[in-house]
């Protein structure tokens, strides 16, 4: 049944094809998930086993399609592949940082679906049919988002390594709250760690930025 | 991680068809992947439950006051939830509310939560062996680093219970629907039989066979009446796991407790019934000094360890928080 070639390490680029995974994508954005029946189309010349109401993913690699910053992008993953290693190993968007990679510091926050996600502890398959928005599809070209603008006029930081987190996690509050307090920022940000210590002006920051409009 | 393959199935039948001993069921993913990484669990196959939310997920009130959460309700759905509104459901919001990070909560199922496993670091890390797991046959924790370990109804194993939400569910009495493989194997049992009656080492932290699936929490209409809280203690206060947790649920009637339940969380292997504190303090006319006497005497039977007699005292605070809140005696 498996497909043999697939199972240890994924030699073959495509093997499940952009097409039919665009259709499973397209809809899961209307439905609740990815629709398994549109990856039943894809089975069995596509690496997916097929067989009484499971489809299976095999061990190797296959290429899926993630909706990233409103782009598809195109990556060779395996089931075990985070969504943050696939974005930053795969589809080369390194903004979305790797600190503990376990849930607990904030560094590799993005948002699915427009709410904040650890994407160390989400699967890249888990991610197919959802909007992901990386710190890299925040700005619309040269103008920053409010509140990257107002990272900046803050100096909201010193190494720099938790920002884009920070950041992702500072959107999701002003899209929560429009005008937070600073209770509300610091409980939305609590899943932020900064080793350098500039909660400080990261809250300012926020605060500022939803003066501006960043809950837009 | 080592490899797994997937397997996304159509219905939660054909979810528990393609489960066995070699499979891992998945909501969410946080605690799994977390285990995976550590290489404490290898499964072959992991059966993706992420995508039935046509019959897992859902927050529906029935016409009688009772609530239905599906397994795949989030913890961030739960503190928000309308259908929550009533003051006897707030120790389920506020635990929901107030674990873990925004990030977790956007994300985490409650069947993923109540599920999870314990977070003692000797079972954790793959470095050390662990008589949970079986990699050895003695619990490190007990005359070790056990600062964050259990006061109460250890038997070979001193790890706690980690979720919010159990000791919540307990107090409010709630019971859970599981499935098995053929749908005439559904069972509704109260979540305290969710957990093994003897915690011990080798006992697992559920009672769920491999092939069994939790569908839904029923909260009884009884739930929505009075008041209920939720209260912990941690080391950080930004996030952090509970060091010591309460949960409490009064109705209230003619300045007299009518009706009375609670349950402590943190503190033992399972969420932990306090029901002789619920049975001493009914009838009686709610009181810090009340609850102050019933949390001592809670807390008489508690079993330190070397580490964590802080819990004692902090225990002790935080379950009369709790009732205090209950009772509407807070501010
Ligand atoms: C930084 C951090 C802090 C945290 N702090 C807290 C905290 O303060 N309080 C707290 O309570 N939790 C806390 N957590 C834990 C978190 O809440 C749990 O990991 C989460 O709820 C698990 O849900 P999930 O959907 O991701 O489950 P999964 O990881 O998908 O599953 C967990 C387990 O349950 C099984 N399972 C899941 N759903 C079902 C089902 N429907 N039927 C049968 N089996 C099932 C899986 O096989 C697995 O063994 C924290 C986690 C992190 C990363
Ligand atoms: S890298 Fe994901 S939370 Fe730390
Ligand atoms: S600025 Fe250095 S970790 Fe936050």
């Amino acid at each position: 049944m498996r497909d043999r070639d697939l199972r240890e390490g994924g030699s073959r680029p495509s093997g499940f094809s952009r097409r039919s995974f665009l259709k499973g994508a397209s809809v899961a954005a209307v439905g609740t998930g990815l629709a398994t029946e549109a990856l039943a189309d894809a089975a069995p010349t596509d690496g997916l086993i097929r067989e009484d109401g499971v489809t299976t993913v095999p061990k190797g690699a296959l290429e899926i399609t993630l909706r990233v910053n409103g782009e598809d992008v195109a990556v060779t993953v395996e089931p075990r592949t985070t969504l943050l290693d696939a974005l930053r190993d795969r589809a080369g968007l390194t903004g979305t940082k790797k600190v503990c990679d376990r849930g607990a510091c904030g560094a590799c926050t993005l948002l699915l679906d427009g709410k904040p996600a650890n994407s160390c502890l989400t699967l890249a398959w888990d991610a197919v049919g959802r909007e992901i928005t990386t710190i890299e599809g925040l700005a619309d070209g040269e103008n920053l988002h409010p509140v990257q603008q107002a990272f900046v006029e803050c100096d909201a930081l010193q190494c720099g390594f938790c920002t884009p987190g920070m950041v992702m996690s500072s959107v999701a509050c002003l899209q929560k709250h429009a005008t937070p307090t600073p209770e509300q920022i610091r409980h939305e940000l609590s899943g932020n760690i900064c080793r350098c210590g500039t909660y400080g002006r990261v809250f300012e920051a926020v605060a500022n930025a939803a003066k501006n409009g960043g809950g837009r | 991680m080592n490899a797994f393959e997937l397997s996304l199935p159509d219905t939660l039948a054909d979810a528990a068809r393609k489960a066995g001993p070699n499979s891992a069921f998945k909501a969410a993913g946080i605690d799994l992947i977390d285990r995976l990484k550590e290489r404490i669990d290898d499964p072959e196959t992991v059966v993706d439950l992420l995508r039935l939310r046509d019959e897992l997920g859902g927050i529906q009130a029935t016409a009688n006051g009772a609530v239905r959460l599906g397994a795949l309700t989030t913890l961030q759905e739960l503190a928000d939830a309308t259908a929550l509104d009533a003051p006897g459901f707030g120790a389920l919001r506020e635990a929901c509310g107030e674990a873990a990070t925004p990030q977790v909560r956007a994300r985490a199922t409650l069947g993923g939560n109540l599920l999870q496993k314990n977070r003692c670091w000797y079972y954790r890390s793959n470095a050390f062996s662990c008589a949970h797991d079986g990699s050895g046959d003695r619990c490190l924790a007990w005359h070790g680093e056990n600062k964050f370990h259990a006061l109460f109804g250890t038997v070979d194993c001193v790890r706690v219970h980690p979720s919010n939400a159990a000791p919540a569910l307990v107090a409010l009495g709630a019971e859970v629907e599981i499935r098995g493989a053929d749908a005439d194997s559904s069972r509704r049992i109260p979540i305290r039989a969710l957990y093994p009656q003897s915690p011990a080492a080798r006992a697992p932290e559920h009672v769920l066979a491999d092939e069994e699936i939790l569908v839904a929490v029923h909260l009884p209409a009884s739930a929505a009446a009075g008041r209920s809280a939720y209260r912990e203690s941690r080391e950080k206060l930004s996030f952090d796991w509970a060091t010591t947790a309460a949960a409490a649920h009064l109705v209230v009637e003619g300045g007299k407790i009518a009706r009375a339940s609670v349950c402590l969380g943190a503190v033992a292997p399972n969420p932990w019934p306090l029901d002789d504190v619920a049975e001493r303090i009914t009838g009686q006319t709610p009181s810090r000094e009340l609850f102050a006497d019933a949390a001592r005497r809670a807390f008489r039977r508690a079993q330190p360890l070397r580490h964590n007699a802080y819990k004692v005292e902090v225990g002790q605070a935080i379950l009369v928080d709790a009732l205090a809140a209950a009772a509407g005696l807070e501010d």
